[in-house]
C-alpha cells in the first residue's frame, strides 16, 4: 500500500465517520436521557432514507428538499415511538425497552420491505467525476456529504450546549429527579429530544444512501458500528460519539486492505468488546454509566 | 399430515431447547443474551462439519455442545464487567460477527453455498421413522433439560443464580462471588443452544449462513417472554406458542391473497416486531409466568 492509497482510505474513513456520527449521536442522546440503547436507531435511518426516496420518486423533487421532508417524517415516527412505546416502559427493566426497540426496528424494516420491495435503490443525483490530485481522489458528492454531516453535527452541538433546551436536557440526563424538582417539564422536553433524534437519524440515512445504496437492511447494518462508536467515545458524551465514529471508521477503512470489506462489522464488534474490556468509560465518558 | 406434524414438532422442540438455554441465562440469572443464534449456528456447523468427516453423530452432538459452550467463555467473562444493556449489544454484535465469519471463511464452511447433504439422524430407519425417532429423542432431551432446570432452580446453586439476577450487590455484600457462576450459566445455556443447532443441522440436512440471522435470536426471546421468563413452564409453552405463531402465518398466506412469498416474509417479520412490542408493553411477565420478579 502506497501512501496515496493510505490517504484515500483515510479520507473515505473520515467521511464515513462523519455519517456514522449522526446515528451514534442520536443513540448517545437517548442513552444519556432515557437510559437504554435504542436498537431501533438503525431502522430509523432506513426510514429516513426511504422517505427521501419516496419523495423523490413521487414528487420528482431535488434531494435536499426530499431530505428535509424525510427529516420531518422520521422525526414524527421517532416521537410517536416514544409516546406510544418507550415512555410507557420508563422505569421498567432496561431489557424491556431494548426488546421493544428491536421489535420496533423489525416492524419498520418489514413495512419498508413490504411496500418498497427489497431491491436496492439510489437517489436521483447528477453523476460527477472525482477530482484527482495526483492519485488522491475526492468525489464532490462525498465532500457534500461530509459538509452536510459536519454542519448538522454543529447545529446539534449548539442546541445541546447553547440553548435552554440543551441545558434542560443535560439536567435531566444528570439527574431526572433533580431536574423535575427544579421545575423542568419532562414531557415536552422528551418529545423535542425524540423529534431531534429522529431528524438526525433520517439525515444519517439519506447521507448513507448517497454514499452507498438504499436498502431495507442498510440501517440495521449500521447499528453495531454506531453502537461501537458511541461506546468508544464514551456513553452519554455527544463529543465522544463523534470522535468515536471518526476513529472507528478510519480504523475500519485502514483495515480493509488487510481483511477485506466484509469484515468491517466484525472489526466494529472487536473494537466494541476491547473498549468495554480495557476502558469501559470510553474516551470521553464516566465509568459509572457503564457498570 | 403426520410427516408435517412431526416436522413442526421437531422444530418446536428445537426452539424449546433454545428457550430453555436462554431461560437459564436470562430467566434465572438475568444475563441478557441477544446472541442466541451464534451458539445455535456454531453448534450446527460444528456437528455438520464433523459428520461430513465421518465422525459418528453422537460424538458430533457432544462436540456441538462443547464447542458452543467454550465459545461462550470469553463472552461470559465479558458479561462480568458489563451492565445488561451493554451485554445485549455485545452479544448481538457477536452473533453477527459469527455469521459473517461463517459466510467469509469458505475454506471451512463453504461460505454462502452452505453445507448440503448432512447425514440425517436415524437415517437408516427410513424417512418417516427417522423423523419420529428424532422427535422422540428431542422430546427426551427437552424433558431432561426441563427437569434439570427445575431441579437446578430449586437447588442452593439455583437460588444463588436467582439471587444474582435479583440483587447482585447484596449477594456480593454477603461474601459470595457471583462471577464464576455467571460464566458457568452462560456456557451451559450456550451449550444447550449448540446441541439444538446439531439437531437442526441433522434434521434439515442443509445449513447456510442465511439461516442464522438475528431474527432467530428474537424468535427465541419472543417465545420466552411470551411464555414468561424465569419459569420452565414459560419457556416450554412460550416456544409452542411461537410455533403456532410461525406456522399460523404460513396458513394466513392462503387468506391474504395477492401477497408474494417475499411480501409474506416481510409481514411475518412485522408480526414478530409487533408481538415483541406488545408483549413487553402489556404482558411483561408472560402468559404463563409467575408474579412480577
Amino acid at each position: 500500500m502506497t501512501w496515496i492509497d493510505f490517504v484515500n482510505l483515510l479520507i473515505n474513513g473520515l467521511i464515513e465517520g462523519l455519517v456514522v456520527a449522526l446515528p451514534a449521536l442520536a443513540m448517545t442522546l437517548v442513552m444519556g436521557v432515557n437510559r437504554f440503547p435504542n436498537a431501533a436507531t438503525g431502522d430509523m435511518l432506513t426510514t429516513g432514507a426511504y422517505a427521501a426516496v419516496a419523495v423523490q420518486l413521487l414528487g420528482g423533487w431535488p434531494l435536499w428538499a426530499a431530505a428535509l421532508i424525510s427529516m420531518v417524517v422520521t422525526a414524527l415516527v421517532s416521537a410517536g415511538s416514544y409516546t406510544l412505546i418507550f415512555r410507557k416502559l420508563a422505569g421498567r427493566p432496561m431489557v424491556s425497552s431494548m426488546l421493544a426497540a428491536i421489535g420496533l426496528g423489525f416492524l419498520l424494516r418489514s413495512l419498508i420491505g413490504f411496500f418498497a420491495g427489497h431491491d436496492q435503490r439510489t437517489f436521483d443525483l447528477p453523476l460527477v467525476r472525482a477530482w484527482n490530485f495526483g492519485g488522491i481522489r475526492i468525489l464532490p458528492t462525498d465532500l457534500a456529504i461530509a459538509a452536510v454531516a459536519a454542519v448538522s453535527l454543529a447545529v446539534v452541538f449548539v442546541l445541546i450546549y447553547r440553548t435552554s433546551f440543551g441545558r434542560q436536557l443535560r439536567a435531566v440526563a444528570d439527574s431526572a429527579d433533580l431536574a423535575r424538582a427544579s421545575g423542568i417539564r419532562a414531557n415536552g422536553l422528551m418529545l423535542s429530544l425524540w423529534l431531534l433524534v429522529g431528524a438526525l437519524s433520517s439525515l444519517g440515512g439519506v447521507l448513507l444512501g448517497m454514499k452507498a445504496v438504499v436498502s431495507p437492511e442498510m440501517g440495521w447494518e449500521s447499528l453495531i458500528p454506531a453502537f461501537a462508536a458511541m461506546v468508544l467515545g464514551g456513553i452519554g458524551s455527544p463529543v465522544g460519539a463523534v470522535l468515536g465514529a471518526l476513529l472507528l471508521c478510519v480504523a475500519q477503512e485502514l483495515a480493509v486492505p488487510l481483511m477485506g470489506p466484509s469484515y468491517k462489522l466484525v472489526l466494529s464488534f472487536v473494537v466494541l468488546a476491547l473498549v468495554l474490556l480495557v476502558r469501559p468509560a470510553g474516551i470521553m465518558g464516566r465509568v459509572q454509566l457503564v457498570r | 399430515m403426520i410427516a408435517y406434524l412431526c416436522a413442526i414438532g421437531i422444530i418446536a422442540l428445537i426452539y424449546c431447547l433454545l428457550a430453555l438455554g436462554l431461560n437459564l441465562q436470562f430467566g434465572l440469572t438475568r444475563l441478557v443474551n441477544f446472541g442466541v443464534v451464534a451458539f445455535f449456528a456454531v453448534g450446527a456447523y460444528t456437528s455438520g462439519l464433523l459428520s461430513l468427516q465421518g465422525v459418528p453423530l453422537v460424538l458430533c452432538f457432544v462436540a456441538a455442545g462443547v464447542v458452543s459452550g467454550l465459545l461462550a467463555l470469553p463472552i461470559g467473562l465479558l458479561s462480568l464487567r458489563l451492565r445488561d444493556d451493554y451485554l445485549a449489544i455485545v452479544t448481538l454484535g457477536f452473533s453477527e460477527a459469527v455469521r459473517i465469519s461463517i459466510q467469509q471463511e469458505s475454506w471451512l464452511t463453504k461460505g454462502v453455498q452452505g453445507l448440503p447433504g448432512l447425514p440425517k439422524a436415524f437415517a437408516s430407519w427410513g424417512g418417516g421413522a427417522s423423523d419420529m425417532a428424532m422427535f422422540a429423542t428431542l422430546l427426551v432431551v427437552v424433558a431432561v433439560v426441563a427437569w434439570g432446570t427445575v431441579r437446578l432452580a430449586a437447588s442452593p446453586f439455583g437460588r444463588l443464580l436467582k439471587a444474582i439476577g435479583d440483587d447482585e450487590p447484596a449477594l456480593a455484600a454477603l461474601g459470595k462471588d457471583p462471577a464464576w457462576f455467571k460464566v458457568q450459566v452462560f456456557m451451559l445455556g450456550a451449550a444447550l443452544a449448540g446441541v439444538a443447532g446439531a439437531f437442526y443441522a441433522h434434521f434439515i440436512t442443509f445449513i447456510t449462513p442465511e439461516q442464522f440471522i438475528p431474527l432467530i435470536t428474537f424468535y427465541v426471546w419472543m417465545g420466552l417472554v411470551m411464555g414468561g421468563s424465569g419459569t420452565v413452564r414459560g419457556a416450554v409453552f412460550g416456544s409452542l406458542l411461537l410455533m403456532v405463531f410461525l406456522e399460523g402465518s404460513r396458513f394466513a398466506k392462503d387468506w391474504v391473497p395477492g401477497v408474494s412469498e417475499v411480501g409474506m416474509a416481510s409481514l411475518r417479520l412485522a408480526a414478530v416486531g409487533l408481538a415483541l412490542i406488545l408483549v413487553t408493553l402489556y404482558k411483561p411477565n408472560g402468559l404463563f409466568g409467575g408474579k412480577s420478579q
